[in-house]
């Protein structure tokens, strides 16, 4: 195996399902129209969108017309806080939210408070969950939103969005959901989990980049105000006009999903235990998270190893240090310090993501390359006491 | 594709540096910086430096550096160990500047074992 490049990095973007692919080519050789137009191409291209509109909407257990379309879960999460805490603004001023979220999530928390929204950002525990009774105590009278992941995209930890969800609606503040790593790959049932907005992106599940979606609740109160303005498309939520071969694949994705998300799951958590067990024994090593977590992430920390000479000597094991979307700062992970780990212990972390097309042979490959990286940096290294 | 962060020399030092290890005999200078560390040991004959060899934590760049620092100075007078290559280095191995600091690490360290050496 030794040239081959081994992807172990699904929790930043997944390959494109063939499946999705064809349906992709078929609709963009089909259907150039616009699919605001009223004439026949554009009635079709709107049947199109519909048809992925169900696919989704039946993977989510939620009506197809509570679903809009986006660029991706960064915009759907912009879409969803900026625009939800800014309607709500009668409720107060006061929003909640986690400080092991994603940056598409803190960064618009962080744009809020400077528009002079009173932001509070609750702590995970040491395994990264959220307990329900601090994110409660957290809750004002004057809090109007709430937003929480579902998945963590460093660590897997998977929260307890029904347990957050229900105080939610008992304060009468709106929840919203990043479930970027989620959707696809874990079973959710929005019909009967009590959130109001939910973030979601295709290329996480097998679908293509470019294109998301945001579910908006259909009960009273629960609405977002626009954040991007133009020509009224999708209730004037999200104008813009749409991309009916990328939301033709994202619903493909979706219709697959539907039928992969239990033998996906079991296929991950055999490989995640095989490649735990296989590195374990490394003198050092720490897993990072609720070892309960979503079973496609394993991130472990190792004492007293550079990080980035780390990364250089797993090749060709194409892992992340932290999320992709943070690592070209080179800071160690906000997340993991976010979860008690020192600089030297955050700095030293690898996520190691699988997915659908991972081998048993490519994780035994990995567990091995991470045993010898491990021990090729300490030879090298003098003792850490001098 | 953004460019590859370290060039082949980087690559080749960090993989199999010949002058890692230890060295029996030889008269060494250490220096730590944070999460960097780097060993230097040296045996002298007839006033040359006849063999150097290194330890060291930290980035591919700091190894490359170190491998790199002990194949300039192997056959070089002791007295050599006072001037530190660093632009060459920088030049030779593509070391971002950002990184500068790290490499002056390994010049303090030299500088020290050429203290030593003298003693």
């Amino acid at each position: 195996m030794p040239g081959k490049m081994i992807y172990l990095d699904y929790a930043a973007s997944t390959p494109v399902d063939s499946r999705v692919l064809d349906r992709m080519r078929e609709v963009a050789e089909l259907n150039c129209a616009n699919p605001s137009s009223t004439h026949a191409a554009g009635r079709e291209a709107q049947a199109i969108i519909a048809e992925a509109a169900a696919q989704l909407a039946e993977l989510l257990n939620v009506s197809p017309g509570s679903l809009i379309w986006t660029s991706g879960a960064t915009e759907s999460d912009n879409l969803a806080i900026a625009g939800g805490a800014r309607h709500r603004t009668h409720r107060g001023k006061h929003l909640v939210t986690m400080k092991t979220e994603h940056k598409a999530v803190t960064d618009v928390f962080e744009a809020l408070a400077k528009e002079g929204f009173d932001v509070t950002w609750v702590d995970a525990g040491a395994d990264g969950l959220l307990c329900p009774d601090s994110f409660a105590a957290a809750l004002r009278d004057d809090t109007q939103f709430a937003s929480i992941m579902y998945v963590n995209n460093e660590t897997g930890v998977i929260q307890d969005i029904e347990a957050l969800g229900t105080i939610c609606r008992e304060r009468d503040v709106l929840f919203h959901v990043d479930a970027a790593q989620a959707v696809g790959k874990l079973p959710i049932d929005l019909g009967n989990l009590p959130v109001d907005l939910l973030s979601l992106t295709g290329h996480k599940f097998y679908g293509p980049k470019g294109i998301g979606a945001l579910y908006i609740a259909d009960r009273a109160g629960c609405h977002v105000e626009p954040i991007l303005y133009g020509g009224g498309q999708q209730r004037s939520i999200r104008p813009g006009t749409l991309p009916t071969d990328l939301i033709a694949g994202l619903g493909m994705a979706a219709a697959v999903a539907a039928t992969r998300i239990e033998p996906d799951l079991a296929h991950l958590r055999a490989l995640r235990q095989l490649l735990w067990e296989g590195i374990r024994c490394v003198d050092g090593i720490r897993l990072n998270g609720d070892p309960g977590g979503f079973p496609g992430i394993l991130n472990v920390s190792v004492e007293d190893i550079d990080g980035e000479s780390l990364l250089l000597a797993l090749e060709p094991l194409l892992v992340a240090t932290g999320s992709a979307c943070n690592s070209k700062t080179g800071e160690p992970s906000y997340v993991l310090r976010a979860l008690g780990l020192g600089d030297d212990q955050a700095q030293s972390a690898i996520r190691f993501s699988l997915g659908r097309p991972t081998t048993r042979d490519e994780v035994e490959f990995a567990a091995a390359r991470y045993r010898d990286a491990v021990a090729h940096l300490r030879k090298l290294a003098p003792d850490r006491a001098a | 594709m953004s460019a590859d962060p370290y060039n082949r020399k980087v690559r080749d030092s960090f993989a199999a540096p010949p002058h890692a290890g230890e060295l029996a005999g030889g008269i060494d200078a250490r220096v730590d910086a944070g999460d960097l560390r780097v060993e230097f040991a040296a045996t002298l004959e007839d006033g040359r430096i006849a063999a150097l060899r290194f330890r060291a934590r930290g980035c591919p760049h700091v190894i490359a550096a170190a491998e790199w620092v002990c194949d300039y100075y192997e056959g070089k007078p002791a007295e050599a160990l006072e001037v530190f290559p660093i632009a060459r280095i920088m030049e030779d191995l593509a070391v971002p500047t950002e990184k500068t600091g790290r490499i002056l690490v390994l010049e303090d360290a030299i500088q020290s074992l050429g203290r030593r050496l003298k003693h």
